[in-house]
């Protein structure tokens, strides 16, 4: 009996830190999609003779150009990482490269520069050293600035992956190409989708290289948002652009922790 | 190493040639497999980086000149006279994104680890500030308009809406937002690596919940906790969205946006590059150490 007595305060102070920390966890998370909510809310209103049903209408309408080229220019810059990446991994992992650390650290670096400076410095070199295509300059500056993202999680992929499979694979009489074709990659898949998954959200969502590098009559739609903010001021239906890009992200995002999961966002900045 | 040929057998030692040839085929493979990454670095990242280094020595726009381009070093000067107040203004968002992350951050990354289950719900919502500064600066813009979804909580806390909008707290709250992530995710992969039972052996001895985090967790996760506000801090010196949409003339002055206005408004490539060559020079510094401070590289 008086032992009930002195625990119950205890259990009590307990229940309320408990409570008090699943709501700080809540409140940071009401803070997360706060913006997106405001976003969504105004598109949504009937503020300025518009209905929300206008202002999506204008989403496919008048928008829908711009973001057939963020689709466009998205697809051929994760194309490019890929290309790019899956060798570069295979070889970080897999072969004695003299030098491994500063390689990775030389690769990673990208993420690391500003997007201000990126665009300037490929500004200044598409203009005075070497002119490039109009819609490639953007796709290439797309890649440089995301493929560190999705080298991470396939070097991780292949880390975790035992050499014993491509090894029985060679033993039964398969080529180095079969064995990576047919055993390795389906292996690592969803460390390569974790990758094409980060990628896409960065240059999906990417203004800020684009604003210095897109050539005049290449507007991406998150482009569109940046310059009719800056000319047109709060208006609803960039809002309404503006919701539809972080939907199409925010479905990529739920398809993939549904498909695979989050595990294999280690080493990238998802936890 | 084939040719430490005293103690080979000499069956091995007629393996050599094999040995030595495969190698070499491997040493090609490396190098065919890495060129591509290579070259996209070196092409579209480095030679950029090393051209406008190049041409932050140059007058103004006299690379268009017929003559040549002029060399000089007043760019930097003028850094130094004209645009000092720039770079502070970026460096003081900076910090101040960065406390704030490090106050709202910590405790957040310690509750997400040690106490929820419900991880894959969190993960999903902190998905959408990585989205982008731009929608954040956006939303956040129209949320503090008077009739905006923060309007009732400001009312609440006596708060003129006024004084929130184009000014430097909302930038800096826009700034964290996006930033929170990076905190969160160096913060929570230290605090993954700390035993739990360190905390309640602290408990069972007596510690107070207060000695247990200053004395057992914060030392403990001190490497994960200066990589992330460093991390925090390199991103944040790039800002760009959210001084403009959301800053008054003083927070629009950071250095980004005016790299931009520099070099495409007013075409004065020379001290553009110099600027974004400070900006380069501070965000590699900070990750360098913030790199350092975070172990488990992932290639060894």
């Amino acid at each position: 009996m008086t032992a009930m007595t002195l625990h119950r305060p205890r259990l009590k102070a307990r229940r309320l830190t408990d409570i008090l920390s699943h709501g700080y966890i809540w409140f940071c998370l009401v803070l997360f999609v706060l913006p997106f909510v405001a976003l969504l809310t105004q598109s949504l209103g009937e503020r300025g003779g518009t209905s929300g049903i206008d202002n999506y209408a204008d989403v496919f309408g008048s928008f829908g150009d711009n973001l057939l080229w963020s689709f466009k220019i998205s697809g051929l810059a994760l194309l490019v990482d890929l290309a790019v990446c899956l060798p570069a991994a295979y070889a970080l992992v897999r072969y004695p490269v003299p030098g491994k650390r500063v390689i990775f650290s030389l690769l990673q670096l990208p993420l690391y520069v500003p997007g201000a400076v990126i665009g300037l410095s490929l500004l200044m070199t598409y203009t005075f050293v070497y002119p490039i295509e109009f819609m490639w300059g953007l796709v290439l500056a797309m890649s440089v600035g995301s493929f560190p993202l999705m080298l991470t999680p396939i070097v991780v992929a292949l880390k975790d992956l035992p050499l014993v499979f491509e090894e029985a694979a060679e033993c039964l009489g398969a080529t180095k190409w079969q064995a990576y074709r047919k055993i390795v990659f389906p292996l690592i898949g969803p460390g390569v989708s974790a990758g094409l998954l980060l990628c896409f959200i960065i240059v999906f969502n990417e203004y800020l290289v684009t604003l210095f590098v897109a050539p005049p009559d290449l507007e991406t739609a998150p482009l569109r948002v940046f310059n009719l903010v800056r000319t047109n001021g709060l208006a609803p239906s960039t809002a309404a652009l503006a919701v539809t890009m972080q939907l199409i992200s925010f479905v990529a995002v739920l398809a993939f922790f549904r498909l695979f999961g989050t595990r294999h966002f280690k080493g990238t900045y998802i936890l | 190493m084939a040719t430490d040929s005293g103690s080979l057998t000499s069956s091995v030692r007629a393996l050599a040639p094999e040995l030595r040839r495969r190698q070499r085929a491997d040493r090609f493979r490396t190098a065919m497999f890495l060129a591509p990454a290579a070259l996209l670095a070196i092409l579209f990242l480095y030679s950029p980086l090393a051209f406008i280094v190049h041409m932050s020595f140059t007058i103004g726009s006299s690379f268009l000149s017929p003559a040549g381009p002029q060399y000089t070093v007043d760019n930097y000067g003028l850094m130094l006279d004209q645009y000092l107040p720039n770079l502070l203004v970026t460096i003081q968002l900076a910090t101040l994104a960065m406390l704030v992350d490090l106050v709202f951050g910590v405790p957040f990354a310690y509750l997400l680890v040690r106490k929820v289950r419900y991880r894959d719900v969190v993960r999903a919502v902190m998905v959408f500030p990585m989205f982008g500064a731009l929608y954040v600066a956006f939303g956040l813009s129209f949320a503090l308009l008077p009739g905006g979804l923060l309007d009732p909580v400001l009312r609440l806390l006596g708060i003129p809406n006024t004084a929130l909008l184009f000014s430097l707290p909302a930038v800096v709250f826009a700034m964290s937002i996006f930033t929170f992530p990076f905190m969160v995710m160096n913060v929570g992969t230290a605090l993954s690596n700390v035993d739990p039972t360190l905390e309640e052996a602290a408990a069972c001895l007596g510690a107070r919940p207060w000695q247990t985090a200053t004395r057992v967790i914060l030392p403990l996760t001190r490497a994960g906790i200066v990589a992330g506000a460093l991390m925090v801090f390199g991103w944040s010196i790039g800002t760009f969205a959210e001084p403009l949409l959301l800053g008054s003339l003083n927070e629009q002055r950071s250095l980004a946006w005016t790299v931009y206005q520099n070099a495409v408004v007013e075409n004065d490539y020379g001290i553009a590059s110099a600027m974004g060559i400070v900006l380069l020079a501070l965000a590699f510094v900070v990750t360098y150490f913030s790199l350092r401070y975070s172990r488990g590289a992932l290639v060894e």
